[in-house]
């Protein structure tokens, strides 16, 4: 019977072409703006770290004095940690893993004479940062948590920068030249970009480039390496670093079950009521936090709100489309009163009549849907040509694609059954009697 | 044309008027929010920047991690700016128009205890430098200024306020001599109003809608010891290449030297910067503008169906009608104000959801709320394109003949 359905419903959409374009159309543009909103959200809300995720939180303290004003316009200083706080988590060991790191921007000089000098943008951290995050190896590995102590120079570099460097994929061994200081490389990673860039600061462009270098925290320090993240001080600043009123590094910390959640938690709350008893702390102890990665992502609020707006005027915009799909549908099912009364007449059920027209509707979404694939393909390239920094992510993987497929079929099944169940219902001896 | 008998058709077949009441009421409210965003998005790049942007050339990123620079070095800088050929004023500033990098932000509290944010410039001469017009009191005398960040607490800072701000703080009576405060700061002299400038757009560009665009202020201050350094400098409009290129030359002169060498500092006409800072403004715009446009398309194309069924399915009785007497005109009548019923009864629901939405987006997005001028725009835009799309089915009608009316009844 479906083969037969199908032949029908092509030949009634093939005998008003007009019509059947404009359905299509309708339900081409409504998948296709909505598609390109929704596959730009999908790429910026996943998940940075699958399988890892559920493990990672981001310790917060309230270092901040109690007269500190939060001013509404700029970065809030109690995001970041100051080195004292950073490095008292760290060294107490409480978590599985535990890390402290700042963004960095360092100019490397080339042995190859044929490269001239460049920036790179990178992290400074702790020896745990590898293992923690799960940051791929190609050759060696990271450097040991010794070498923290000993603020030794070496590196671990991105695949990219290393065969840019030496042409060679294993770079270990070798020396790097970074701001006129000579670091020794223990490891190269492969590429690994976690989209969004969860672990840098929050005013970076957590979107963009790869980081291409990890370097320990206290070598870059002793250096005396700029950060490229936010740095806040509340009181007077002179550029020391370690001080305790300047917020620079982030913390992230692995835990692996609830106990140990509990456990950390209670940890950050001691930790600020020992601080609040020897004076350095101002405010309740209790304002101390854990949030997991993903309640951290949604809390700093990576995704612009410009892209959730946009996604519901899509959305709104689907509605419209799908409302206008079920008129034209009623208009073109009713307009058949005559034959579908004749198939009554010899023996259709209701069931069969819906049947068909559940089919008609099914044709016009596949048609609708490929319509809406190509939209979005010409709506996410003009996104890429945006000049946001997240422009280059809008991307259609296959889950979409297929996703964008079923979802016209859907909507425009959806939008069917109110006028296959009208057409179902025509009386057909007032129809036949007018034929 | 009886009433009674038009809505006792639409009340029997209520089907198809309510699909289309539907479709209008979503375009309608659809249409209402994202006029709005429009406005919003367009308010920062239709406001009057108040600066002579054709002769402005600003210059910026001039940093360096090792050292920073002395008063006098950037008073050397200043000075030789200013000898430049083509050159006819230079400032060494902090926080430009359209220098997106570097914000100085200011809270006021004006005496009758409005409290608003606003941006700050601070340089020597930028009233000249900038080709702002004073409406009000005086540019600052030179004996006024102090060094920014001495904290000579003694008596009010100086400083000159825009109209849209002496409107907000002060909204009775003259602006020039009054006594502004910090409302952080209760022991802080505050700031007195010596001179009120028409136009001066903010540089925190997302913040400037809702008449608060000119949410700026210049203070009697300059620039002393800094870290980074960015300059102001206004040009010979008929010499503007050949100055351009003197102040880069000049700029490179002084500074490379000193500055890290990976970021070279940016310099550029104001227009230019202009047309970058807007570059995702417009962006947006056209988004905005590509989706309402396909839902006017699909609004009408449905529309137009739905009454193109409607009139087929009543050919009859508009036979009948045409038999008993009435006017192609009337039939024509007769689908347009039935069409305007249903797309006002539309519009109403609309106008409903439109504010609905807006408070949810409210809610989530921190937008300001819809007004309700919107509201009848997008009605009246409704109207108008139910009109238009219910025109070519009801020439149709109109073309039904007489005879229909007598056939198999």
């Amino acid at each position: 019977m479906f083969g037969y359905y199908l032949d029908l419903a092509l030949r009634s959409l093939k005998r008003n072409k007009v019509l059947t374009a404009l359905m299509v159309l309708a339900i081409g543009l409504g998948i296709g703006a909505s598609m390109t909103m929704v596959t730009v959200l999908h790429v910026m809300s996943g998940d940075p770290l699958p399988g890892r995720s559920g493990e990672i939180y981001y310790p917060h303290l309230d270092p901040l004095p109690l007269d500190y004003h939060k001013s509404e316009y700029g970065p809030d200083p109690g995001v970041n940690f100051s080195w004292p706080d950073a490095m008292a988590l760290v060294s107490a060991h409480r978590a599985e893993r535990q890390a402290a790191m700042a963004g960095g921007h360092l100019l490397v000089k080339p042995e190859r004479t044929d490269l001239r000098p460049f920036y790179v943008d990178g992290h400074y951290t702790t020896a745990d940062f590898f293992a923690m995050f799960g940051v791929p190896f190609v050759h060696g590995q990271g450097w040991a948590a010794s070498a923290d102590g000993a603020r030794e120079h070496v590196v671990v570099l991105s695949e990219t920068l290393g065969r840019k460097l030496f042409g060679s994929a294993d770079a270990t061994g070798r020396m790097v030249r970074l701001n006129d200081t000579d670091f020794r490389v223990v490891g190269v990673a492969a590429d690994w970009r976690p989209q969004p860039l969860f672990y840098a600061d929050a005013s970076a462009r957590v979107f963009s480039a790869a980081d291409q270098f990890f370097v320990p925290l206290s070598a870059a320090l002793d250096l005396k390496f700029d950060t490229s993240g936010n740095v806040s001080a509340w009181s007077s600043f002179d550029g020391d670093m370690k001080s305790p009123t300047v917020t620079w590094l982030q913390v992230w910390v692995q835990l692996k079950d609830s106990t140990q959640v509990a456990a950390y938690r209670q940890f950050l709350i001691d930790y600020s009521t020992n601080q609040k008893r020897l004076g350095r702390f101002e405010r309740a102890p209790g304002n101390a936090h854990l949030y997991g990665l993903m309640e951290w992502l949604d809390h700093q609020k990576l995704v612009p709100a410009d892209v959730r707006l946009q996604l519901w005027l899509a959305l709104g915009f689907l509605l419209v489309c799908m409302v206008n799909i079920v008129a034209l549908l009623l208009a073109k099912f009713l307009r058949r009163s005559g034959e579908v009364s004749v198939r009554r007449a010899l023996g259709a059920r209701r069931r069969d009549i819906f049947q068909q027209m559940g089919v008609e509707s099914m044709v016009i979404g596949l048609a609708g849907g490929v319509l809406g694939l190509v939209i979005a393909q010409v709506g996410l390239w003009s996104v890429r040509r945006r000049p946001d920094d997240y422009a280059h992510l809008a991307q259609m993987d296959p889950s979409m694609l297929i996703g964008t497929l079923l979802l016209a079929v859907f909507a425009s099944m959806l939008a069917g059954l109110l006028p296959a169940w009208r057409a179902c219902r025509i009386t057909p001896a007032l129809q036949l009697k007018t034929l | 044309m009886s009433w009674r008998a038009m809505f006792s058709t639409l009340y029997r077949h209520s089907l198809m008027p309510l699909l289309v009441l539907l479709q209008v009421a979503l375009a309608c409210a659809i249409l209402c929010n994202v006029l709005f965003l429009v406005w919003q998005k367009m308010q920062p790049m239709l406001a009057p920047s108040g600066v002579a942007g054709h002769e402005l050339i600003l210059v910026d990123q001039i940093s360096s991690t090792t050292r920073s620079w002395s008063a006098a070095e950037v008073q050397t800088a200043e000075e030789g700016l200013r000898r430049l050929p083509g050159v006819r004023a230079a400032s060494a500033a902090t926080g430009l128009p359209m220098v997106l990098t570097t914000l100085m932000i200011f809270e006021f509290k004006g005496p009758s205890g409005v409290k608003i944010g606003v941006n700050g410039y601070i340089g020597d001469g930028l009233v000249k430098t900038l080709g702002l017009q004073l409406v009000a009191g005086r540019d600052f005398l030179p004996a006024e200024y102090r060094e920014y960040g001495d904290t000579n607490a003694g008596a009010p800072l100086p400083v000159i306020i825009t109209q849209a701000m002496a409107n907000q703080l002060i909204p009775d009576g003259q602006p020039v001599g009054k006594l502004l405060s910090d409302p952080n700061e209760s022991t802080d002299p505050g700031y007195r109003v010596v001179g009120v400038v028409r136009h001066l757009l903010r540089n925190q560009l997302g913040m400037a809608t809702d008449g608060k665009a000119d949410y700026t202020v210049l203070t009697a201050q300059k620039i002393g010891k800094a870290d980074g350094l960015s300059f102001a400098v206004r040009v010979d409009p008929s010499m503007r290449e050949a100055a351009l290129g003197e102040v880069r030359s000049f700029i490179h002169r002084q500074f490379d030297s000193t500055m890290d060498s990976h970021s070279p500092a940016r310099i550029s006409f104001y227009d230019e910067r202009r047309d970058a800072a807007f570059k995702s403004q417009r962006a947006a715009l056209w988004l905005f503008a590509g989706v309402s446009l396909s839902v006017v398309i699909v609004t009408v194309i449905g529309i137009m169906g739905l009454t193109g069924f409607w009139v087929q399915k009543r050919t009859r009785q508009i036979g009948i009608r045409r038999a008993l007497g009435a006017r192609r005109g009337d039939i024509i009548r007769l689908f347009l104000v039935e069409n305007l019923l249903i797309v006002v009864m539309g519009v109403a629901v609309g106008m409903l959801l439109a504010f609905g939405c807006n408070l949810l987006l409210m809610h989530y997005y921190e937008l300001p709320r819809l007004p309700w001028s919107y509201l009848p725009i997008g009605g009246v835009l409704m109207l108008l394109l139910g009109q238009l799309a219910v025109l070519s089915p009801a020439m149709r009608a109109a073309r039904v003949p007489p005879i229909v009316a007598t056939r198999s009844l």
